[in-house]
């Protein structure tokens, strides 16, 4: 390359105020193989696009330097101004005098100087540039949801809707998630299942949305576009296609005292059992826990203690099979959204360093419960009909104690996040109780009431002004039960003094934390996240629901604490991803992946270890005839991100990454010394 | 040894093996021989002179090695490391080897030294020994010798004097001692773990390591090779005998071996299955480094 160019940006003052931009191209302009330098006050703006255009038409450029901000910031901008002009866009290189040298610098001769140096070593880099072309990937045009909670269910629709086939995977038997289980949402007081089922039903019936009910993701290979994922249908024990879902063999299994998962372990359910009316599929599962006939077949035993419900299936449905079903789902992008879990605070998590909150007696003190467990005595599908009753004796209770943050905000016993929807489902609690218990008195104990978001604070103030709800700033120290009443110790803060208050039901707004096995999850699909469990957004303001993985996107609580309205938003965001990445048949990527020369590759597949992407693979070379030559590595270029990671491990520097090259590095550090 | 010799004209007779690898008596000392025909199986020896590593021969970078087919090869227990190295980094199959491990109670210096073992004369390496019974092999030969003499380690007294150098003494050290390095590559082509298709040092574009034998150039070559053995070295201390230079080449592989085990918790193993630290990525790695 023997004619570059070199275009010095001043960024107004930014750069121009320590660098001496024209300077800086003056220097720039007696360097070997540059056959135009000159300077600008603002190089990105349209005139100074058009002066790179200009010039490589006059001067016959072959090469573009431009001298200004780092290539983060505009590195495509002048890219595409130098495609615009005729040239290979990765013949454009950007030396960046900005935050590398202007921002951090006083001295202005040392400045220019500094500037002078880092534009000769990318002048020098660029000589050493080749033409490189995107890369195009063919993409399956088909998602993939994982969860299907009220995230996972509006991504899918959305995605569906826009025209695009979707897998939607559920570990549980039915859709519907934690919503399906609230008795109203807030801040609207409108019925969740009266939003929720409508939506759960559209899923089932949409011609383009394959539901994989009871089933988790077992594998997941391969790169955007183009996912090859592994899922596990767990035996339900019947045979889905003959079920019509009458409920007769939950009518006639003996078992009927199990806790049931979706009452919160306030109701009771049947070892066969659909997890509640309006489940989505309609269709039982046989929990192999807990069914005699089934824990017999597993035992090996020859008579079966139980065949009640086989006898109760009109359609001969029920066939015991216990086999595990793999299928595999071809498909070009994923969405996350196995929501959360409530806070245990009963137990010692001692995996995750959580101690539980002893004082609370949760799980000891029958009238202590926590706020979803709250949501199934207000529904009305709950276990009480929606009549408000505590669990010990069934009374309805004259006093409510709330008691917010309990775990969250609490870095000493519990996890130092907000779980961000405790204070407007506890505005929502106190609201419900006055609603039904007219002259009761609900109790909420908080640290401060944090209600942002629309038609929030409205709704706090009116559970607090028009309903009659006592708030009290402070913490409770100790529960104890006293005979018919749990004695509730706290501490008012704005008065100073402390508080007792005999309730006859307590509630605790128990923090949100992760799924369990999201960790395992997170690490099939190659996606980052934080210490708590949550999957890490690509950027938490511009990127907010994609991954670090391309092709793989978030939504909902699986992300960080959200509620309906937030996670729904999430979910539209990721599906419109999706959509946007299936408007083209292919799709193009940045060619500067890693490349293994072959020749000298010794096949030693540390570079294939140390891939956090699964790029590389192993690939024979053959003779002629056919015979083995050797072993090489060889990248996906399709996967690889181009970390470089390989390139730094491979001992014989078998690995260059494109654009990267060790040539090019080589001579940006040698003009150095010169 | 009659042992060793029976079973290599027994394997090359019945054709398990094209070819065994062991020592034999040479002009000067023992040396590594080469056994294709049976007849000649009585030229093999095993002794305390036996000091070469003879997995080197094992390396895929040997094609005239190639045509034999499979291979039997005479190990000692610490040899065994190194075919370990070589069938972690894919560039043998244990099954296309067969391991003929001796019983060893620790060699010399050097081949040509003789006599009865010494507190003196025993190699650094086998101070301390904890393999001399050869594991992972498919013949275990020889009766089981006693321990070797004990003593403190040599090298490791060595690094401790010079771990408590200040930086400049002990860069003037090296210095002095690098500027003898002639460039001859010994050290190179006789380590078992550099299985380079074509070693980085012979690259020219970009021409990271300079051919020519003056200091930076070899402080370059040397840093590198100490680097790429990070985790890899097996400690056979071959680098250091080949040296015709004298340079203490083990000192460095032991210094970095030590700093490998105290950050990654890796010491090298006779388990291929291990993954050494090279090849090995976790996400809770320590990131201390960067600042």
């Amino acid at each position: 390359m023997s004619r570059i160019g070199v275009f010095v940006c001043h960024c107004g003052e930014n750069i121009g105020r320590t660098v001496d931009a024209a300077e800086v191209a003056r220097a720039s302009g007696n360097l070997p193989g540059v056959a135009h330098a000159t300077d600008y006050k603002y190089m990105c703006s349209d005139p100074g696009q058009a002066l790179i255009k200009q010039a490589v038409a006059e001067k016959k450029l072959d090469g573009v330097v431009v001298a200004a901000c780092s290539p983060h910031m505009h590195e495509k901008t002048f890219r595409r101004a130098t495609a615009g002009a005729g040239v290979n866009p990765f013949l454009c290189e950007m030396a960046n005098i900005r935050e590398h040298c202007s921002w951090i610098h006083e001295n202005r001769p040392a400045a220019t100087a500094k500037a002078i140096d880092i534009t000769r070593s990318i002048v020098e880099k660029l000589k050493r540039n080749a033409p490189l072309e995107p890369i195009r990937i063919p993409v399956e045009r088909r998602a993939l949801v994982i969860g299907g909670g009220i995230a996972g269910i509006q991504a899918a629709l959305d995605i569906a809707d826009g025209g695009r086939e979707v897998v939607l995977v559920e570990k549980g038997p039915s859709i519907g998630g934690h919503m399906s289980q609230l008795s109203e949402t807030f801040p609207t007081l409108d019925c969740s299942q009266c939003i929720l089922t409508p939506r759960m039903v559209e899923v089932y019936q949409h011609p383009r949305i394959k539901l994989l009910a009871y089933s988790e993701v077992e594998a997941v290979e391969g790169y955007i576009g183009n996912f090859n994922v592994t899922i596990r249908r767990k035996a339900r024990g019947l045979d889905e296609t003959k079920c019509n879902g009458c409920g007769q063999c939950q009518a006639s299994c003996p078992q009927k005292k199990i806790p049931s998962e979706f009452d919160a372990g306030l109701g009771k359910r049947t070892a066969i059992y659909v997890p509640f009316p309006q489940a989505v599929p309609n269709i039982p599962v046989i929990d192999s826990g807990h069914c005699a006939r089934w824990k017999g077949i597993v035992k090996g035993l020859k008579k079966f203690a139980c065949g009640k419900c086989i006898e109760a299936c009109g359609r001969g449905a029920i066939t015991f099979d216990l086999e595990d079903k793999i299928v595999t789902e071809k498909v070009g992008a994923v969405v996350v959204a196995t929501g959360f879990q409530l806070y245990e605070i009963g137990r010692d998590h001692e995996a995750d360093g959580l101690k539980g909150y002893g004082e609370y007696g949760y799980g000891r003190i029958p009238d202590v419960i926590d706020g979803l467990q709250f949501e199934r005595l207000a529904s009305a599908s709950g276990p009480t009909a929606g009549k408000l009753q505590r669990p010990s004796d069934g009374k309805e209770p004259r006093t409510i104690v709330f008691l917010q943050c309990v775990g969250s905000r609490d870095p000493a016993k519990g996890i130092e996040y907000c779980s961000k929807i405790c204070c407007m489902y506890v505005a929502k609690h106190t609201m419900l109780y006055r609603h039904k218990v007219h002259d009761g008195r609900a109790v909420v104990f908080y640290m401060d009431i944090r209600a942002g978001g629309k038609g929030y604070e409205e709704f706090v103030r009116r559970a607090i002004e028009e309903d009659g709800a006592e708030y009290v700033r402070g913490r409770v120290s100790r529960l104890e039960r006293d005979g018919d009443v749990v004695r509730v110790q706290g501490f008012d803060t704005l008065s100073g003094e402390p508080v007792t208050i005999d309730a006859d039901l307590v509630v605790l707004a128990t923090a949100m934390r992760s799924q369990p096995g999201i960790e395992a999850l997170a690490q099939k699909l190659s996606v980052s996240y934080d210490r708590h469990g949550f999957i890490n957004e690509a950027h938490p303001k511009l990127r907010p629901v994609e991954t670090n993985t391309a092709g793989i996107y978030v939504a909902g609580a699986c992300q960080a604490p959200r509620d309906i309205p937030d996670s729904v938003a999430m979910a539209s965001a990721a599906a419109s991803k999706v959509l946007g990445l299936f408007s083209n048949a292919e799709l193009e990527r940045e060619p500067n992946v890693a490349r293994v020369d072959e020749a000298t590759c010794a096949g030693c597949f540390h570079c294939r270890r140390v891939c956090a992407y699964g790029a590389v693979e192993r690939k024979e070379i053959r003779d002629k005839k056919g015979n083995l030559v050797k072993v090489v590595a060889s990248v996906n270029r399709g996967v690889c991100q181009g970390c470089g990671t390989c390139q730094a491990t491979c001992p014989g520097k078998s690995v260059e990454l494109e654009g990267f090259t060790d040539p090019q590095i080589y001579a940006a550090i040698n003009a150095f010394q010169g | 040894m009659k042992e060793l010799q029976d079973l290599a004209a027994k394997l090359l007779a019945e054709k398990t093996v094209g070819l065994v690898i062991g020592w034999e008596q040479g002009p000067r000392g023992a040396r590594p021989a080469f056994v294709a025909d049976p007849k000649d199986a009585g030229r093999l020896i095993f002794d305390n002179r036996c000091v070469h590593n003879l997995a080197a021969y094992l390396s895929p970078r040997r094609p005239h090695l190639r045509g034999f087919g499979r291979i039997a090869v005479a190990v000692k227990g610490c040899d065994v490391r190194a075919v370990a190295g070589l069938v972690r980094e894919s560039q043998l199959k244990r099954e296309d080897v067969v391991l003929l491990g001796v019983r060893c109670g620790g060699v010399h210096d050097e081949p040509t030294d003789a006599g009865p073992l010494t507190a003196e004369n025993l190699a650094d390496r086998c101070v301390g020994c904890e393999v001399r019974e050869p594991p992972r092999c498919d013949h275990v030969l020889g009766e089981l010798p006693p321990a070797p003499p004990s003593r403190d380690g040599r090298r490791a007294g060595r690094i401790a004097e010079l771990d408590a150098l200040d930086h400049a003494a002990r860069f003037a050290f090296w210095r002095q001692e690098l500027s003898r390095c002639v460039r001859c590559n010994a050290c190179r082509q006789v380590c078992p773990l550099c299985t380079c298709e074509r070693c980085l040092a012979d690259k020219t574009d970009p021409p990271w390591i300079e051919s020519s034998p003056h200091t930076r150039a070899n402080f370059a070559w040397h840093a590198t090779r100490a680097l790429h053995l990070a985790g890899r070295c097996v400690d056979c201390g071959e680098c250091e005998r080949a040296c015709p230079a004298g340079i203490p080449l083990n000192l460095i592989g032991r210094k970095v071996a030590a700093v490998v085990e105290r950050r990654f918790g890796y010491r090298t193993t006779d388990d291929p299955q291990v993954p050494a630290p090279i090849g090995a990525w976790k996400p809770d790695d320590g990131q201390e480094f960067i600042r």
